[in-house]
């Protein structure tokens, strides 16, 4: 057998003409990767064969598996030259194809943190408070920055403006995005809670089949039953 | 808007109020729309007597109108003219809303005018003789005492004249059709069209110069007044008031006993929606904005032409300035500060800057409170995830893809169209499917429309007021069976009373919010 590392683009002698086909097909997909099950829609090969196919190419390191976040219970395979694409993997907030929801929380909370002590700041501004105070040694990108601040409007604990130019928005130029913490409340606390969502039909699953003479009514309601029972 | 639950609600109001029959009549007319006596008699299987005696008891209370429509042939041939009934499911919601109309009364006027509306709200409406009338059987209070609480009530604008008993209402001439129908081809952005109810109210309603007019044979009352337009004395001309009062001498007939008078609803809400705009602004903003904010409804006030009005009269700082320290709160503030608070107040765009004048944006706090209380459902129901996923999706307004919603969101890509579907099964999103290429999957695009969620909410909120009267009256029926039983049971049944009884005040402003401001 050649003790030499084998070039990625050629296939030597001891792999098979079955592991060679397979291996240009996983190939053919770059950093994108390909199933098992959808090698077998390409190649007329049985599966037993292109399973064994897969693990000779894996044991010789000519290719590899990867996660795909899109398919997690199925294995996915890739040429071992390309590294996944952000499609697969889902980005840098994924690791090993799940969303890393802790790692995400922790970087929502600095940024609030940031966005409170500056009253009002532009995304460049989080971005840069965040790096000159950042202990660990996680860099984040505008776009990264962006993503999570963008987040913590939609939990509604910080609110997209546009500076006029004066007052608190003296040092930001007319018309650019800026973000404030929105409410009275801190960081991490519950939106007030409206009228319709603080009783029991505001919340209920079953409203729709809720009916004064009804199996479900308000007469006979459980959820009602346990809201009075205080 | 009338929806199925609206219609429950307001037929279990009259139910409440006036029992099974007159309910009868008012169901019919609000699910069948305006119809004539006949119909309501055919469509009932009341007696004819019945439903007249029901129809003046809804019309008494202000809860139908009788109107004649004047349906002129297509060729010029005689005009046809029937009456028929509309009910005023606006007027008929409003009756839950009663204490609370007393309550703004007796903290802006006294304990007389609250006497006085108490009794309009009763007996639906009253000439002035009959009030009189019944503040000596009741209260034993001399004709002047309610004759002044009657002026205070009229310049407060908190009553007005009853409207027409039957106007006659026109359909839109076939030029104005025409009109309307190309205005929406060419996708020009009308007003919004007005309802029949709408038109038939605005018909019967007395001009704006007759609405608040108290005409007597003596001279003019006290005129109490800020401006004109808040005059309820004579303002007519003197020759007018001379045949004014020469005709009803002749009929031997004065205003006190032929105008009849009734609580102006429109004045109540009006003073609600300002209410629920500081509680607003309460939540978001200092003191001292809350003060600037509150002169300038105070300011304004009287210059809005209708309830649902989206921009207060523009005002100069120094406008703001003179009515912020009138009160006692705002003695102490500074110009400097009112300035500040104006600025404040721009984010959100509560109040709009523009020329050196400044408007309240009725519109957009009205819709930011709108869009918390459908959040608030979203995230109690179906939790964060959905929580920000509806926000996105609200607030770009447009189709979005699976995908892309659950990176924004930070949902795991497999969950995302699960808790997508939850909410588009209960009609909280739109989803619309795009097919690329035969063999792909399609594309599954999701939007919040905002118009029909929003009646979609206000009818589950009808749906609630109606759950939440249902067990009040159950929880009533529990208390007189047990009514001999251990104090402590009692109390406890007492405060489930208190509980229901305040979140049905609660679900009641949310229902203000969504359908009356």
């Amino acid at each position: 057998m050649n003790a030499k590392r084998k070039r990625p683009d050629t296939i030597s002698d001891s792999v098979t003409e079955q592991e060679r086909i397979v291996h240009e097909v996983i190939q053919s997909k770059q950093d994108m990767g390909i199933s098992q099950q959808d090698i077998k829609r390409e190649i007329n090969l049985h599966s037993n064969l292109i399973a064994k196919c897969i693990k000779s190419l894996v044991s010789k390191n000519l290719i590899k598996e990867v996660k795909n976040i899109h398919s997690r219970r199925q294995k996915h395979y890739m040429s071992a030259e390309f590294e996944p694409s952000n499609e697969i993997t889902g980005g840098a907030w994924y690791v090993e194809g799940s969303l890393d929801k802790e790692y995400i929380n922790v970087l929502k909370e600095q940024c609030w943190r940031k966005i409170y002590g500056l009253k009002v700041a532009t995304l460049e501004g989080i971005a840069d408070a965040i790096k000159r105070s950042n202990v660990s040694q996680i860099e984040l990108s505008k776009q990264q920055v962006e993503e999570i601040v963008k987040a913590l409007v939609l939990d509604n604990e910080v609110m997209e403006v546009r500076s006029t130019g004066t007052g608190e928005f003296a040092s930001i130029p007319v018309g650019k995005a800026c973000y404030k913490c929105a409410g009275k409340r801190g960081y991490g606390g519950e939106p007030k809670l409206g009228a319709l969502a603080s009783i029991p039909c505001g919340v209920c699953p079953q409203i729709s089949r809720c009916t004064p003479d009804g199996m479900i009514s308000p007469i006979t309601c459980e959820y009602y039953k346990k809201w009075l029972e205080f | 808007m009338v929806t199925q639950y609206g219609i429950k609600y307001a037929v279990n109001l009259i139910t409440a109020h006036f029992g099974d029959l007159v309910a009868k009549v008012c169901e019919c007319l609000l699910r069948r729309g305006p119809l004539t006596l006949q119909a309501i008699v055919r469509s009932t299987e009341l007696t004819s007597s019945q439903v007249k005696n029901s129809l003046l008891v809804l019309i008494q209370h202000n809860c139908v109108q009788a109107f004649i429509l004047d349906q002129t042939g297509e060729h010029g041939d005689g005009a046809k003219q029937s009456t028929q009934y509309i009910a005023l499911f606006d007027n008929i919601i409003q009756r839950w809303r009663f204490p609370k109309f007393l309550t703004m009364v007796s903290k802006k006027l006294d304990k007389q005018c609250v006497e006085l509306l108490e009794g309009l709200l009763q007996h639906g409406r009253l000439t002035l003789k009959q009030m009189f009338d019944r503040a000596k059987s009741g209260q034993n209070e001399g004709d002047d005492v309610v004759q002044e609480a009657f002026v205070k009530l009229l310049n407060a604008h908190f009553i007005e004249r009853c409207p027409a008993s039957e106007p006659v209402l026109t359909n839109p001439t076939k030029e104005e059709e025409a009109a309307r129908k190309r205005a929406a081809k060419s996708g020009k952005i009308l007003e919004v069209q007005e309802t029949l109810e709408q038109r038939v109210v605005e018909a019967a309603m007395p001009t704006e110069a007759l609405r608040f007019l108290f005409a007597t044979e003596t001279e003019p009352t006290a005129d109490g007044g800020k401006d004109k337009s808040n005059s309820s004395s004579v303002t007519l001309g003197e020759k007018r008031k001379h045949d004014a009062i020469e005709s009803k001498a002749e009929s031997g007939a004065t205003d006190e006993q032929v105008v009849l008078w009734r609580a102006n609803i429109d004045e109540f809400i009006r003073h609600l929606r300002h209410k629920a705009c500081i509680e607003n602004v309460r939540a978001r903003f200092d003191d001292g904005a809350v003060i600037v904010f509150g002169a300038m409804l105070e300011a304004t006030r009287s210059a809005e032409k209708k309830v649902k009005t989206e921009n207060s009269v523009p005002l100069s700082l120094s406008s703001i300035y003179e009515e912020v320290i009138k009160s006692e709160e705002g003695r102490n503030i500074t110009f400097d500060r009112v300035r500040a608070s104006l600025v404040q107040l721009s984010c959100p765009p509560f109040v709009k800057a523009a020329n050196e004048s400044y408007s309240v944006d009725f519109k957009k706090i009205i819709e930011l409170a709108q869009h918390e209380e459908v959040e608030s459902i979203v995230l109690k129901r179906y939790g964060r995830d959905a929580y920000r996923m509806f926000r996105l999706l609200s607030n770009s307004g447009h189709l979005l893809e699976t995908d892309k919603v659950a990176d924004a969101t930070f949902v795991e890509k497999k969950e995302t169209p699960i808790i997508l579907y939850k909410l588009w099964k209960d009609d909280y999103l739109q989803l619309e499917k795009l097919q690329i290429g035969v063999k792909q999957t399609p594309f599954q695009l999701w939007k919040v429309n905002k118009s029909t969620l929003k009646v979609h909410v206000l009818d589950e909120m009808f749906h609630a007021a109606f759950n939440l009267s249902q067990r009040v009256a159950f929880e009533l029926e529990q208390e007189k069976e047990l009514s001999n039983v251990l104090q402590d049971k009692r109390v406890n049944r007492l405060r489930k009373r208190l509980l229901l009884e305040s979140s049905q005040m609660k679900l009641d402003d949310a229902i203000m919010l969504f359908h009356d401001f």
